[in-house]
């Protein structure tokens, strides 16, 4: 006898035994989106079957609280990353100041041609 | 219009909602993957939700007693529930399948009250549409794929759903009231309410592979929607008024 | 014993002696000096991986069990608005299962392993959760002081080295604040209230206080240090340290209530430290080792979660997809 009424109206004894192999399902990375306009970002897992299932789980799991626009699913197994050991390659040399926006200061040259020229 | 017909429809409206919301929250914990507990268990809120709100709408334009009275303070006799919502969980097919055919009528009979005369009702209605939305998407998603999944899921769903389609039936009973819903504009009624129903539904349950069980009206299951309920009700009830019983008189 | 690794003598030694490649170790343990994460891919040496493992699984398991003593009064909430704060606290606690087992998933550990463990007593979960929730003031007390104790123990947590953990005790903190929250509302609503109210709040609490006592683990005296897990941020608190920021936190706020707790040398020492009677540290032993006042029922509800049901997911199950293991 439980405490618990609801404990009490189950038919605890009905239960099969046995070995259970993945059973829990294949998971699917949840990206979350909390506005239109906005980035959808990784939130986490949810165990599914299909892509629909997936998205029913994640929606409880991943936007119960708060604001969203949308989510997508993508299984685990789609998901691609780099080798963490390669993490070097994000490393570029300092001399990269080409791509930068703050490298191109034409100001100065403007002025000098400017008192050269009286203009 | 007819007070006591909005009435009748509201109590009926909020007492299903208020039991199967207590029975689906008893999913909590206990479900077959912790993601289905945690759908469950929002879907429960939601449908408490509902009732709270349209308990408040008898509170605020009838002047019946306020939503804790009316939910957690009232009599077995006064509730005019259907019976399909007041059975327990049982395993997790009933629950399905319970949830399948009582969410399909619940959003079908929302839609027909977005354009009702009783205006707070129509307002609730359209408040409500996107959580009955997901309750109806994520119902369809998970009969279709235990009714399709293996040989043992698909016979486990259909004599689920042979089992509880009486039930179901029970929550169309006619009431005395349909004529003057009907004629004030306030809801289509019942016997329309069911035809959209078995529309709706039918389609779905073949294309999940399931056989329909035969619609005869002579095997529905009425009487709750009168007051006579089915044996769980009582023991529910009184869990629900144990807490406030040891001190009527405190505030919880 | 929540988040929280205890070692016996035997586990500290092997955890100590564990010998590793010397070069990748010495990068692993830079990148957490210098306040890096670690994330599922990278190298990392075996014990750590395997006692975070432990850690995180017994952490997930905690919440699913906790659950249950909560779970024990949904039906039975007593208004609307307590009703749906229980339904939605104890929802959370699942969720946060959830989350710790995908956090657990990325280490190389299937969920269905760490249920399985579960239920055969190879992997433990909180003692708290094998005591009974008696009475609705019972629901009160976990609510605002065993959610109090767990949030000590998580926020201390959330600040250790491994990424996924991390992100998912960041998320679980935030929703502690709402069960905090709703715990202390309904726990002030009984002290104020009745005097058939107060009696039942003052009795949960005489009978919470002990297995509240016990939630952080056994004194540092008594148990095994792994300077090795420090280091690494596994353990980033010793369970005294915790166990005081939660008297320190929270016996005010009982006292301030008129409340009392059963335990005459309960007292804050000059220098910060609560002194307290013995909390029977044999009965923790006993209730850890299976033989608590719900270990038994516990366990034969989860048993009955995961396997009465297994048929839905073989039915949802496409034996065409193979699992991988989460990277976050
Ligand atoms: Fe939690
Ligand atoms: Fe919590």
């Amino acid at each position: 006898m439980s405490l618990d009424p609801r404990i009490n109206r189950l038919d605890l004894k009905r239960v099969n035994d046995g070995e259970q192999t993945a059973s829990h399902l294949i998971t699917w990375e949840v990206f979350h989106q909390d506005k239109r306009g906005k980035q959808p970002v990784h939130a986490g897992i949810v165990h599914a079957s299909t892509p629909e299932q997936a998205l029913m789980f994640a929606k409880e799991q991943y936007a119960r609280r708060g604001k969203t626009a949308n989510l997508w699913v993508v299984k685990t197994a789609d998901v691609y990353t780099f080798n963490s050991e390669d993490e070097a390659i994000f490393e570029t040399t300092p001399e990269k100041t080409f791509r930068d926006p703050a490298f191109y200061k034409v100001r100065e040259r403007i002025e000098a041609f400017q008192s050269k020229n009286k203009l | 219009m007819n007070n006591d017909a909005i009435k009748d429809l509201l109590y009926r409206m909020a007492d299903d909602a208020l039991i199967i919301g207590h029975r689906n929250s008893e999913w909590t914990g206990i479900g077959p993957m912790l993601e289905e507990d945690l759908a469950f268990s929002s879907m429960s809120q939601d449908k408490i939700g509902h009732a709270q709100a349209l308990y408040n709408i008898l509170y605020t334009s009838f002047g019946e007693k306020n939503p804790d009275m009316l939910a957690f303070q009232r009599a077995e006799k006064d509730f005019r529930s259907c019976q399909l919502v007041e059975l327990p969980i049982g395993e997790y097919d009933f629950s399905l399948v319970r949830h399948f055919l009582f969410d399909h009528a619940e959003a079908l009979r929302y839609g027909l009250l977005e354009a009702s005369s009783f205006a707070p009702l129509a307002g609730l209605a359209r408040k409500v549409r996107g959580e009955i939305r997901y309750h109806v998407m994520h119902a369809d998603t998970f009969f279709k794929q235990l009714s399709t999944g293996n040989e043992v899921a698909k016979a486990r769903m259909q004599s689920a759903l042979n089992y509880a389609l009486p039930y179901a039936l029970g929550i169309f009973e006619p009431s005395a009231y349909e004529e003057a819903l009907i004629a004030d504009g306030v809801f289509a009624g019942e016997a329309r309410l069911q035809e959209l129903w078995l529309e709706k539904i039918t389609p779905i349950v073949a294309a999940a592979g399931l056989q329909m069980p035969a619609i005869d009206a002579a095997k529905a299951i009425y009487g709750g929607r009168k007051g006579y309920h089915s044996e769980y009700l009582q023991p529910l009830l009184a869990e629900m008024t144990e807490v406030t019983s040891i001190d009527p008189a405190a505030e919880w | 014993m929540y988040g929280n690794t205890s070692l016996t003598a035997e586990e500290a030694k092997i955890v100590n002696a564990a010998v590793e490649d010397p070069a990748k170790l010495e990068e692993f343990e830079a990148r957490i000096s210098r306040g890096e994460k670690i994330e599922p891919g990278d190298w990392m040496p075996e014990q750590y991986r395997k006692q975070l493992i432990r850690m995180i699984e017994q952490h997930a398991h905690s919440e699913i069990v906790g659950a249950l003593p909560e779970g024990t009064w949904i039906t039975r909430a007593p208004n609307f608005r307590r009703k749906l704060a229980l339904i939605a606290k104890v929802q959370d606690e699942v969720g946060h299962g959830q989350l710790l087992y995908s956090a657990a998933e990325t280490l190389g550990k299937t969920r269905e392993q760490m249920l399985m463990d579960l239920l055969s007593g190879k992997s433990k979960y909180s003692n708290v959760f094998n005591y009974p929730a008696n009475t609705w003031a019972d629901i009160a007390v976990i609510g605002f002081l065993v959610d109090g104790a767990a949030i000590v123990n998580q926020v201390i947590n959330s600040k250790g080295s491994y990424g996924p953990y991390c992100r998912a005790l960041e998320r679980i903190c935030y929703e502690e604040s709402f069960h905090l929250k709703q715990g202390h509302d309904n726990f002030v609503y009984l002290a104020t209230g009745t005097k058939v109210q107060r009696e039942m709040l003052q009795e949960a609490l005489n009978r919470w206080y002990r297995p509240l006592l016990h939630f952080f683990g056994p004194s540092d005296r008594d148990s095994q240090h792994s300077e090795k897990l420090m280091k690494w941020k596994v353990k980033l608190a010793s369970n005294d340290d915790m166990r005081n920021q939660f008297l320190d936190q929270y016996v005010p706020k009982i006292l301030e209530l008129g409340l009392t707790l059963p335990d005459p040398e309960l007292r804050r020492g000059d220098d910060g430290i609560w002194v307290f009677g013995d909390p029977d540290w044999d009965e923790f032993k006993r209730v850890i080792n299976g033989d608590g006042p719900c270990n038994a029922e516990r366990l034969e509800v989860r048993r009955y979660a995961e396997l009465a049901h297994r048929w839905v997911r073989e039915a949802l199950m496409n034996p065409k997809e193979k699992y991988v293991t989460p990277m976050a």
